[in-house]
């Protein structure tokens, strides 16, 4: 589904963020970027979710070669991506309803689709009750969850979050990621940067990242 | 916001009216213009009747009238009060003339006539004396030029306040600018909103501005009123027509959806290079 061959990514002469990389990952797939601080895992998953363009290299998504791919189509491929971000970008001007339709109103979905499909989405990470509440009230975990209800409103193929349980404790965090697993069992293919692999009861793909470098290793536990 | 747009668009669009209103007033001024046409002074008295007869054939004229030049002569003497004039002069230095009376103002028709007398025999000089009212035509000409660079001017004067009140918008909405670029709005996606607030601007700003001079021309046609004995005759503005008024909206509508695109792709350029 997305082929990195060989990709390097830097933002200045001397400063390498990545180097060579190469890997593939599957449809439905669980996969894991680690590494430690300043090792360019934000970086590669901006190269995955397409925000970021590498230095050299080739990146195959969905048989497309991005570099072939002209900035009138970005929008739209960025479209199939659901992205979470480590600092939310919530807008706090807006109530949690009106946070996550926003991706439906940029596909131009009628509001009978929104009204339905923002419920839907509100109520698969526990917010429903929260719908005309403003974010800024809400708690970390609360606004990372509803994060994740804005990525997945529009029914992505692929969620890629970077660090969403960066700033959260053990408890949280565990509740986020099961809500991940749930998304990855029904066919998504989830892609999340974070420090290290959780113990987590799937089987996952990780990408460890050393320096900007893939120290790859396939980690399956429990099949 | 809406208001400074009426009023910028207010000041060329008064002195449009002004001179629109200046240029009505001067063709329906009941002037008729004249030509004079002199007479060689070797002329026969049966040239001159027929010239006389061929001026009053052509239906541009609305008078003729004869002066030998004996009788200019004599008027001339009497005028400069010189009874001794004629005596360093020997001869009558005046020609005979006719003093023609036309019924037509057009500079084109009224030329083609003087060619075509001129051209007589026995004509010596054709003199056109329509000189005030061309000049004021000339007059309200230049005004309408000036005007309009002053528009232009203004023109140029409403994209800049426009653009960067948009710009500034955009500033406000970063964030959700930001947001939506990361999760695919498309660049036409983001500005639409910006370029049909710049449009609306335009079209409030017109709307402003017809206001504006409805209560302008009011005022003055009610002080025009009360000095109409003074003046000897009323004075009354008119206001622009409808279509004038739909299309000064027009234009300022393409001004605010120039300056509002040109804003918010500037604005979204700068947004893009952040990440």
């Amino acid at each position: 589904m997305i082929k990195f061959s060989n990709i390097f990514k830097s933002f200045s002469p001397a400063n390498e963020v990545l180097q060579n990389i190469s890997f593939e990952i599957n449809s439905g797939e669980l996969i894991f970027v680690t590494g430690s601080s300043g090792a360019g895992k934000s970086t590669l998953i901006k190269l995955i979710s397409a925000l970021e363009k590498p230095t050299s290299g080739e990146i195959i998504f969905e048989d497309q070669n991005l570099s072939d791919l002209s900035n009138i189509d970005m929008p739209y491929l960025r479209r199939k991506f659901g992205m979470i971000f480590q600092d939310h970008k919530l807008l706090f001007d807006r109530n949690c309803f009106e946070n996550v339709a926003l991706p439906l109103s940029i596909n131009d979905t009628t509001s009978v689709d929104i009204n339905r499909r923002v419920r839907a989405a509100l109520n698969k990470v526990g917010l429903l009750d929260k719908e005309k509440v403003m974010p800024i009230t809400l708690s970390g975990g609360e606004q990372q969850r509803l994060a994740i209800a804005r990525a997945i409103v529009s029914r992505p193929s692929i969620l890629i979050a970077d660090e969403p349980t960066g700033n959260l404790d053990k408890k949280y965090a565990d509740d986020i990621m099961n809500i991940f697993y749930s998304f990855q069992q029904v066919g998504v293919t989830v892609i999340i940067s974070s420090h290290e692999a959780p113990q987590s009861p799937i089987k996952f793909k990780e990408l460890h990242l050393i320096n900007g470098e893939l120290g790859n290793k396939d980690v399956p536990l429990l099949s | 916001m809406i208001a400074v747009i009426g009023i910028t668009l207010c000041l060329p669009a008064t002195g449009f009216l002004l001179v629109k209103n200046a240029s009505q007033l001067s063709s329906k001024i009941e002037y008729d213009a004249q030509i004079s046409v002199f007479l060689s002074k070797d002329i026969s008295d049966d040239q001159i009747e027929f010239i006389g007869s061929t001026l009053k054939q052509s239906n541009l004229v609305k008078n003729l009238h004869f002066e030998p030049k004996l009788k200019a002569w004599e008027k001339l003497q009497t005028k400069l009060k010189l009874n001794s004039l004629d005596a360093g002069i020997s001869e009558n230095p005046l020609p005979d003339a006719f003093f023609v009376t036309l019924n037509s103002l057009d500079t084109a028709v009224i030329e083609s006539l003087h060619d075509d007398i001129q051209n007589l025999e026995g004509v010596n000089e054709v003199i056109i004396d329509s000189g005030w009212i061309k000049k004021l035509r000339s007059i309200l000409y230049l005004i309408k030029v000036a005007l309009f660079v002053l528009a232009t001017l203004l023109a140029i004067v409403l994209i800049v306040v426009i653009g960067n009140t948009i710009r500034l918008q955009t500033l406000t909405y970063q964030n959700e600018i930001e947001l939506s670029r990361l999760i695919g709005a498309t660049d036409s996606f983001i500005q639409r909103p910006f370029i049909y607030t710049g449009i609306f601007y335009g079209l409030g700003g017109s709307l402003v501005n017809a206001g504006l001079l409805t209560v302008i021309i009011e005022i003055f046609n009610r002080i025009a009123y009360k000095f109409e004995h003074i003046l000897g005759g009323s004075i009354v503005l008119y206001n622009l027509s409808l279509n004038e008024y739909l299309l000064l909206a027009a234009l300022s509508m393409i001004i605010g959806l120039f300056a509002s695109y040109y804003a918010a792709s500037q604005s979204l350029k700068k947004i893009k290079k952040n990440f």
